[in-house]
């Protein structure tokens, strides 16, 4: 449905048809020309207007809304109107939109993004009716009220609770902002605009620009974007897409769908998403349509996509397209077949590839067998690795024992601050109560121990003094010292290519223990100030070759490089080297 | 609290620390705290070992009922309570937040963030930032009840902006004063004020 064009002097309707040239960044900010983008390829948006970073700038100059803008927004509406059969402002069929701040640099302190703006205590029984769910409706009015407390009064909001009255949520937020909340969406609309100008000025972002030299001259836009629903009828519904399979890389769409629901439903768990499968049952037409976008889009960006898409009745709307998170093994086998299609060069495919993610695949593990033995007590492994030691239950007696040399497991019902030192002396936490958010497990993560939580009242406490072994990443505590391997490099095909590559580009040589000449070689294990990084740089002076833990860090890496050492030591040889061509490369 | 019950304090919420922790931790007098350290560890209220200090057990107890009694009155106020719980409902976000921080959810699994994407580190800094407007409104309003509060709502800023400057490891880093760090720390010393129990 394309109607005339929308511009105006601080308006750009977003509307890019395939092939044609794409909005200047500077003028919409990033999350416009995202969509702009998409349009670009031929894909289909929510449609949306961008306000531009020169209204921004105007705004900043006088204080005031620029001459003109509330016109032209009010014509923005309108347009939108018109290409979603909608209607802002009305009790019947109501117009819902996202309104996101958007510079062409991303920065902190920027407004939040606000939803379904346009919902009103009006027009809640038209939403009630479209989606048949009354509870929904509530809700969505709920969260709207939140966010404009939040993003746009910017105060904290009180705590709502369901079964109040909607005028009591309203007048508990006003009461506690000390101002109204206009009952005109336009109004709305107008305020969350100037709260996007004003977050330009907020503490965070100046001191950041200030800081990272970025000009004050550059503003940042305001995207207006159709809200889809995809819990309005049978023929909705919402989902994600990987143009790749994200856990192993298998090359092959992968994704989830959940009909008649919302984004949030996703998010919150609250309902168990099918498979893409459930798509294809719905529409042959909208999977294949689907498919394709995707295919599209990894290939403009050269990155593996995560699709966020609704469908409202039975049209696709692609919300939010970007590079896939991917486990460390996708990483690999991605990077790999990437450059095998030859949609990448060996460079690139280098260069997506972390040391760490490389590190992370070859960790030790429990051996298949070792790992069927019965646990003494299990929970929610949150984070990864294996750790054997005897059980103690204080951070003090960690402390101390692990001083005196020994591997301890430090196991308590919670973790307090004051357990921290207890902790980094384990090597493994284990805890009796929390979740995967709990303290224990965020400080666990950040020290890279393996830690399970939440095991049950008197589950782990009870093991004080015997000798267990902790896997961090299923959750498991099993009697007794368990078997481990270390998984080879050269047995995985992908890491094999990978480590050919590399082997060609480094600058730095690599050599495994049983390859090592016999000759002088600065042992780092054996020097208690290779622990710290900074002292790496003071102890190579001089050296031709070192080995040890430390100088297979990345920190060992850089250090290396500045002290050109011949040769290096180390097992397994892909994370040094992976790390030394990317250093030399950036 | 009185100069002496502040100190010892200090080092009931951060356990092995050293003068300058202490200091940094509650915006104290340096020269103050290593003249009260002194004479606690004479007292037999602090140990130290290598410059580092532990408040000794019987200190331990003495402290619960120094709690008791200063923050009798704060205990029974109804809108401290509500501020505290408010608290509680931004440390839960906070949890979420670090979680993501640390862990992503992969096509239902869950696998460490090894920070090889920028573009998710700078959102969740973001969220950070957006949280952190959220807590300095309800710590000011805290601060008001116990001054002490008002430190850690500096410390979390200096946090924030190291990690917003592109040094990741003030969010969640346990060895250094990261965000996490000293939210811990906070929540504990609140724990303290309220006298409640930590829940997880």
């Amino acid at each position: 449905m394309v109607g005339a064009a929308l511009t105006g002097r601080w308006l750009v309707g977003l509307d890019a048809v395939s092939g044609s040239a794409l909005p200047d960044r500077r003028l919409v900010g990033g999350k416009a020309w995202s969509i702009a983008h998409m349009q670009s390829l031929g894909l289909p948006t929510p449609p949306a207007f961008a306000v531009t970073t020169e209204a921004c700038l105007e705004y900043q100059r006088n204080g005031t809304m620029p001459d003109g803008l509330e016109s032209e927004l009010q014509a923005g509406m309108r347009w939108l109107e018109r290409r979603s059969g909608r209607r802002f402002g009305h009790d019947e069929n109501p117009l819902l939109v996202a309104v996101r701040s958007g510079a062409a640099i991303s920065m902190p302190g920027m407004m939040d993004t606000l939803l379904n703006l346009g919902i009103s205590q009006a027009n809640l029984p038209a939403l009630a009716a479209e989606s048949g769910d009354a509870a929904f409706a509530r809700d969505t009015y709920r969260r709207f009220l939140q966010l404009y407390a939040e993003v746009v009064l910017g105060t904290d909001c009180p705590d709502l609770k369901r079964d109040e009255g909607l005028g009591a949520w309203r007048a508990r937020i006003e009461r506690h902002a000390r101002q109204a909340i206009p009952g005109d969406p336009m109004l709305q609309l107008h305020a969350a605009v100037r709260a996007v100008f004003d977050s330009w000025n907020s503490r965070r972002a100046r001191r950041y620009r200030k800081h990272h030299g970025i000009s004050e001259d550059l503003g940042t836009a305001v995207t207006v974007q159709l809200m889809v629903f995809g819990n309005l009828d049978d023929q909705s519904g919402t989902g994600v897409l990987f143009s790749r399979n994200p856990l192993d890389g298998a090359p092959a769409p992968y994704g989830e769908y959940l009909r008649r629901a919302q984004g949030e439903d996703v998010v919150s768990g609250k309902r168990t998403p099918e498979s893409l499968d459930d798509l294809h049952a719905q529409s042959p037409r909208l999977h294949a349509q689907l498919l394709a976008a995707a295919g599209r889009l990894e290939e403009s960006n050269r990155e593996v996509q995560d699709v966020e898409f609704t469908v409202e009745r039975g049209t696709l709307y692609l919300l939010q397209s970007r590079t896939a998170k991917r486990a460390p093994a996708a990483a690999v086998r991605i990077a790999v077949d990437m450059q095998r299609e030859g949609a990448i060069d060996i460079g690139e495919a280098i260069s997506k590839v972390t040391p760490a993610q490389v590190r992370s695949l070859l960790s030790p593990r429990l051996t298949a067998r070792a790992a069927s033995a019965t646990p003494v007590a299990t929970g929610n492994g949150v984070s990864p690795g294996v750790g054997t030691g005897v059980v103690v239950n204080s951070a003090d007696e960690a402390e101390r024992r692990a001083k005196q040399g020994e591997d301890v497991i430090l196991a308590t019902a919670t973790t307090c601050p004051d357990d921290v030192h207890g902790m980094i002396a384990a090597r493994a936490v284990v805890t009796e109560f929390g979740g995967s958010t709990s303290h224990a497990a965020v400080v666990g993560r950040s020290l890279g121990l393996p830690c399970v939580v939440g095991c049950g009242a008197g589950a782990v406490t009870s093991l004080g003094g015997e000798t267990v072994t902790v896997d961090g990443g299923a959750g498991r505590i099993y009697p007794g010292i368990l078997e481990i391997d270390c998984p080879d490099e050269r047995e995985d095909e992908c890491l094999r290519q990978l480590l050919n590559w590399v082997g060609e580009r480094s600058p730095l040589r690599v050599l495994r223990p049983d390859e090592a000449p016999d000759e002088d070689i600065l042992d780092l294990d054996a020097l208690d100030a290779a622990a710290d990084p900074d002292r790496l740089a003071g102890l190579l002076q001089g050296v031709e070759a070192a080995s040890g833990r430390a100088i297979a860090s990345d920190e060992g890496i850089a250090a290396a490089l500045a002290a050109n050492l011949r040769f290096i030591v180390a097992e397994p040889t892909l994370p040094p080297l992976l790390a030394a061509v990317q250093m030399s490369d950036g | 609290m009185r100069e002496m019950h502040s100190v010892l304090h200090a080092f009931a919420i951060k356990k092995f620390a050293s003068i300058d922790d202490a200091v940094a931790l509650m915006g104290l007098d340096e020269a103050q705290v290593r003249a009260l350290a002194a004479e606690a560890v004479a007292g037999g209220r602090l140990n130290e070992v290598d410059g580092r200090y532990m408040v000794t057990p019987t200190a331990q107890i003495t402290l619960q009922g120094i709690y008791a009694k200063v923050y009798a009155q704060l205990r029974s106020d109804a809108g401290f309570r509500e501020d505290y719980e408010a608290f509680e409902r931004i440390n839960d976000d906070l949890k979420q937040l670090m979680t993501d921080w640390q862990t992503l959810t992969i096509a239902g699994e869950t696998v460490a963030n090894d920070h090889s994407d920028p573009d998710y580190d700078e959102r969740i800094i973001s969220r950070l930032g957006s949280l952190h407007d959220r807590a300095e409104r309800l710590l000011d309003r805290l601060a008001r009840h116990e001054p002490r509060i008002g430190h850690y709502s500096r410390q979390l800023l200096t946090a924030l902006e190291k990690a917003e400057d592109g040094d990741i490891r003030w969010v969640s880093d346990a060895t250094i004063s990261s965000y996490h760090t000293v939210w811990f720390e906070l929540h504990e010393d609140l724990l303290r004020v309220t006298g409640l129990a930590r829940r997880e």
